[in-house]
């Protein structure tokens, strides 16, 4: 499997950092455009793949480079998935959640 | 008095009263059209497309193919085509002469009086207007599936379309639009061509050319309109939804950033061809038929992909300034400095390692998650909007979908004579 390497935006609303600092996962998130959080995850070439072919995501190579037009349903999985995990690598199990 | 449009000709509404359209009609073969050219029967009817008076003849094709002009030398700069098979010519006996009546929804639309039936070399046309030849443009893609004739001939509109909610009040055709702008008072106006939901970087493209247009025009009473033109035409799944669109554009005044005092949003029907440059000239044209006196011209306008330079629409305005009726208006990019803690341009703001800029991708992956971003970014009343036009016509989605295309109400309809 290759390193996870294609990122995916997790954007970040007050509800949602609240639950990211009750996790003690706070200081995870960066600031982008006017101060608005995001919490990166990566993807591997597979997963990335994957988040293509099932979900019609869009790997924007000319831009960002990040994994884009996901349904908020799988942002919502990858989300929940790190506060559960209290951890950034949570493709394959939000992958097999969604299965 | 006379209302003049592109090419210094008198802007005439090619419509048929009810009663006269019933009589006109009977007898004629009828013949089915397809959205696409439902949206230019409107164009050439009410006058968005003057001086055409129909579809292109061959002379007309030859001259923009070559000439960028009409065969009478008014710039033009994108053929306007009706395309039908061998087979569909030889069945509605289509012919030099004929006239039939064009049917969409199955009701009668529009007379269409045939003056020439004709082949065309779609990879010359490709060439000149796209500057490629690849089908994978998707201009190129849309010539090259056109049918094997195109006909030439005048159209006159027999039953006007019902637009349909929430479009209706935004669709202010030439002689409307200009009876409005004269109400307003403006003596200037400045178009923002958009296909867009606006985040602040749009909100400033807009009032930036507002300053433009404004220049040495007296200040004691609001005399420039920004009038937000969006073009409503073929959709693809993840643009933006039309209806969400419309109502935000809208809701930048009905919130107050802009005011009726200052700015208007309407529509125009048609589908882009992503012809740039050339795009760019048609534009202007649209928009000197509305009465528009000045219009905004960004980066890389109605480009695709990495066809054209950033700034070749530009060049090609400049070559033909003296022909055409309206102003442009050269806009560089807004972004947001962390540093200013403001919107701001990228030819002023010089902290250029800290600006953030915008990026369609980003916007668009911050409305996916339904995150509401920072009011300096997306305005919270038109992020209420998105998300409201996403439940009430995107069945849960401000982008379209299959879903979306299936079951959405159409845009217009042509209802019974």
């Amino acid at each position: 499997m290759s390193a996870a390497k294609n990122p995916i935006y997790v954007w970040v609303n007050e509800e949602r950092y609240e639950q990211l600092q009750k996790a003690g996962l706070a200081h995870h998130t960066e600031e982008r455009l006017a101060g608005l959080k995001v919490l990166v995850v990566y993807a591997t070439d597979e997963e990335a793949k994957v988040l293509v072919d099932k979900f019609g995501a869009k790997h924007d190579t000319s831009t960002t480079g990040s994994i884009e037009l996901l349904p908020a349903k799988v942002k919502n999985k990858l989300f929940d998935k790190v506060v559960e995990k209290q951890s950034l690598e949570v493709v394959t199990d939000a992958l097999k959640d969604l299965e | 008095m006379a209302e003049i449009g592109h090419g210094g000709k008198e802007i005439k509404e090619r419509i048929l009263q009810p009663s006269e359209a019933k009589e006109k009609i009977k007898g004629l073969t009828e013949v089915p059209i397809r959205r696409q050219l439902a949206n230019e029967v409107i164009g050439i009817s009410y006058g968005f497309f003057s001086p055409l008076e129909g579809f292109m003849n061959k002379a007309d094709v030859d001259a923009v193919v070559n000439k960028m002009t009409l065969a009478d030398g008014t710039i033009w700069s994108i053929p306007i085509l009706f395309d039908l098979s061998d087979k569909e010519v030889a069945d509605y006996g289509i012919a030099k002469g004929k006239t039939v009546v064009l049917t969409y929804q199955g009701n009668p639309m529009a007379l269409f009086e045939v003056d020439d039936v004709f082949e065309y070399d779609k990879k010359a046309m490709c060439k000149s207007i796209f500057g490629v030849d690849e089908e994978k443009h998707p201009g190129c893609k849309r010539i090259y599936e056109t049918a094997d004739k195109f006909v030439g001939g005048k159209i006159t509109l027999v039953k006007e379309p019902t637009i349909n909610e929430p479009f209706g009040p935004y669709f202010l055709p030439p002689l409307k639009m200009r009876q409005v702008i004269k109400e307003k008072g403006w003596s200037r106006t400045v178009a923002h061509q958009t296909r867009n939901v606006p985040h602040t970087g749009h909100e400033w493209l807009m009032k930036g050319a507002f300053f433009q247009t404004y220049a040495d025009l007296p200040i004691e009473k609001p005399e420039v309109g920004v009038v937000v033109n969006a073009i409503i035409g073929e959709k693809r799944v993840k643009d933006y939804i039309d209806e969400a669109i419309i109502l935000c554009q809208d809701e930048l005044e009905k919130a107050g950033y802009f005011g009726p005092h200052n700015h208007i949003t309407t529509l125009t029907f048609w589908d882009m061809r992503y012809a740039g440059p050339k795009e760019a000239i048609f534009h202007a044209i649209l928009r000197t038929n509305l009465g528009i006196t000045h219009h905004m011209y960004g980066r890389d306008h109605a480009g695709v992909g990495d066809y054209y330079g950033a700034y070749e629409a530009h060049h090609l305005l400049d070559s033909v300034r003296d022909k055409l009726d309206i102003t442009p208006v050269y806009s560089m990019n807004w972004l947001y400095c962390p540093v200013c803690a403001e919107i701001t341009s990228e030819g002023l703001c010089n902290h250029k390692d800290k600006q953030q800029k915008f990026s369609g991708t980003l916007i668009r992956s911050i409305v996916t998650d339904g995150v509401k971003p920072p009011r300096l970014i997306i305005r919270p009343e038109v992020f209420d909007q998105i998300m409201a036009c996403s439940e009430k016509y995107g069945q849960g989605s401000p982008f379209v979908t299959e879903e979306y295309l299936e079951k959405r109400t159409s845009v217009f309809n042509i209802e019974p004579l």
